[in-house]
């Protein structure tokens, strides 16, 4: 397996294949940052939740870093992993329905409560058919999150994945270590 | 009516996360689906909530969304016939 | 080759697989319509526990004990040490114990609504030492944890794997699809011309898998499977089927569709989702398989479908029975598909089994019983 690039993503600081990036913003607004000085050609960015928003950034940053987006194929897997689902989006829409006297039940915060969404944001975007899965943890294991990528490359088809952790405990506290690796 | 056509598009904006779009951007009679604005299923939907909230009419069939929806024009037709707020 | 050990389901159907067979195939459904339930203001039919009749597990969440206890009834049946490190337990669930992020709900540690935490309390309940692997692929999960497991125990990271798929329902989940107008206010109508949604249902269902070199007569094997994405939408399917299509052509691989005793789509009664499924078996050549939907007898258990909806079509091939597709009367799709929704005879030993959800994905299966004749 080689790894072909390597992005990390924390509230404070982003680095692409361990050079970090110039960046001026924190927090969320970083990822505004990144999105609108190195992406900007995809408004859909501004309906997602702050777990979509990091690794659709993520993936785009990786993706710009190997030139050739692969794209319209089946044999590129996204494989992800975190530790707190879609809690802080879960958190949101709990509030749409926390009080009878103002209850809004939001669809389109509805439709983000679950982790695997990110998943298939990088897949439209990028028009991967292959696999895309999303997996939980009670803590980052970087045995259990090998173990499992090596074991989806079993299927026969799939010849490169993005993978890895990315978590969002809260706007504050997120954390993206996504790689681009290929068999 | 003019003051209810600038309300709609502002709250638009807000509510289906339009980063780019300014309301003198959006024409009254402009489709609002398909091409346009390139809403989608789950927006008209969040539109329906909108509808709810704050003019206090209930929408319960989500076809019936498309005509109400169509555009800027149509959707101030309907607030303006049915709100209760 | 990858062989099924033993199996649970524990639903409102019944807590072992053979009172849940048995039901199905009479026909029954604990379907029910239900007003002012959980404090929801719209009323909504679904397939619940009674829960003021279950057993509940000291210090364990409705979802946890759901878990355990299917999990329980499984292992019962072998003499598999749970606590072996050689175990892995494999959770499919979408939303855990989500109900406690509500101001209302019951009193645990905030951790709990973590997916991980939760999943570890049902592991560790068995004494396992692994960190249990959490599938969180919204519907699919209960599919997609069944195949990264036949992965693990093919890769060697693991020898036995407790697949457990488990959701519940509350106000979070049922308010969620109520604003999303998926639902069905009565019972659902798979395929059916006059489907106009789903039912939600909740469950838990076991199915344990190890490694053998050859498979028992009477033994079922998971042959192969596959998770595709649509690259479309997030939450409608694709109008082509793409990614289900997929699925199908990469787990059906070499086999003919003849050899299929049915097709158990995810058939959740919803106006795209089944049109959509209509559309992908015709493209993978298998309009001539008989195709069923069990969403009729328990609506859609979200994280334990993929597992329940297996389950059940192994017994149903065991059996020499194709399952009716409850609910339905007159095909609304506009490809041709074989569905019925009496119960039909079969002589064959495979089936495929398919599922789709929200963020494009989809997965298919193939099981067959005893190995190629």
């Amino acid at each position: 397996m080689t790894t072909k690039q390597w992005v990390k993503i924390t509230p404070q600081r982003m680095e692409l294949n361990g050079e970090p990036l110039a960046t001026t913003a924190q927090g969320t607004a970083l990822l505004t940052e990144i999105y609108r000085t190195r992406i900007n050609d995809y408004p859909k960015f501004f309906k997602m939740d702050e777990l979509c928003k990091l690794g659709f950034i993520a993936s785009e940053l990786l993706l710009q870093a190997d030139g050739d987006r692969h794209q319209d194929s089946e044999d590129r897997a996204v494989i992800l992993f975190n530790r707190s689902s879609s809690v802080t989006n879960d958190r949101k829409y709990q509030d749409t329905i926390q009080r009878p006297d103002d209850y809004f039940p939001s669809p389109a915060l509805f439709v983000y409560t679950l982790p695997n969404i990110v998943t298939g944001e990088i897949a439209i975007r990028n028009g991967y058919y292959g696999e895309t899965s999303f997996y939980v943890l009670d803590a980052y294991d970087e045995a259990t999150i090998r173990a499992t990528v090596e074991a989806s490359f079993l299927d026969g088809t799939t010849q490169s994945a993005i993978f890895g952790w990315l978590d969002c405990e809260d706007a504050d506290h997120f954390e993206a270590s996504v790689y681009l690796i290929e068999k | 009516m003019e003051e209810l056509v600038l309300e709609l598009k502002k709250q638009i904006i807000e509510v289906l996360n339009l980063e780019d779009v300014q309301p003198e951007d959006i024409e009254n009679d402009a489709p609002l689906f398909g091409s346009g604005l390139g809403l989608d299923s789950i927006d008209a939907l969040e539109l329906i909530v909108m509808m709810e909230k704050n003019y206090g009419i209930k929408i319960k069939d989500p076809s019936a969304g498309k005509e109400i929806f169509k555009s800027i024009n149509s959707m101030a037709e309907f607030v303006q016939a049915n709100r209760k707020k | 080759m990858i062989r099924r050990i033993a199996d649970n389901i524990y639903s409102p159907l019944g807590l072992t697989t053979a009172d849940n067979y048995a039901s199905v195939r009479q026909g029954r459904s604990r379907l029910r319509r239900y007003e002012g339930a959980m404090g929801l203001p719209n009323p909504f039919t679904a397939s619940l526990f009674d829960w003021d009749q279950m057993e509940r597990l000291d210090g364990y969440t409705r979802f946890e004990t759901i878990a355990i206890q299917s999990a329980r009834q499984a292992l019962a049946q072998t003499t598999i040490d749970p606590a072996s490190p050689r175990v892995l337990f494999v959770l499919s669930t979408t939303k855990g114990n989500v109900e406690l992020l509500d101001a209302q709900a019951e009193s645990f540690p905030e951790d709990r609504v973590h997916l991980g935490t939760a999943a570890r309390m049902v592991s560790a309940y068995f004494g396992n030492p692994n960190q249990p692997l959490v599938v969180s692929n919204a519907c699919i999960s209960g599919l997609s944890a069944q195949i990264i497991a036949m992965r693990l125990i093919e890769s060697g990271a693991c020898d036995t794997a407790v697949v457990i798929g488990a959701d519940v329902q509350s106000h979070f989940i049922i308010s969620g699809f109520q604003s999303l107008m998926a639902l069905s206010p009565m019972e659902c109508r798979p395929f059916d011309i006059e489907r106009v949604g789903l039912n939600l249902g909740e469950a838990a269902a076991t199915i344990i898998y190890d490694k053998v070199d050859q498979i028992g007569t009477d033994e079922w094997q998971a042959v192969s499977g596959a998770v595709r994405n649509d690259a479309h939408h997030i939450s409608n399917p694709s109008r082509t089927g793409e990614g289900s299509y997929r699925a199908i052509r990469a787990a059906m691989g070499d086999m003919p569709g003849e050899r299929l005793a049915f097709v158990n789509v995810h058939g959740t009664s919803t106006l795209y989702n089944d049109e959509m499924e209509a559309v992908a078996v015709n493209r993978a050549g298998l309009k001539d398989v008989p195709v069923n939907s069990l969403k009729g007898y328990y609506g859609h258990t979200m994280g334990a479908a993929g597992v329940l909806e297996t389950i059940l079509s192994m017994q149903a091939v065991d059996d020499g029975c194709i399952l009716g597709t409850r609910g339905f009367e007159e095909l609304g799709v506009s490809k041709a598909v074989r569905v019925s929704a009496q119960n039909a005879q079969t002589d064959k030993r495979a089936f495929l089994k398919l599922l789709s959800g929200f963020g494009g994905c989809n997965a298919a299966m193939l099981f067959e019983k005893g190995g190629e004749r």
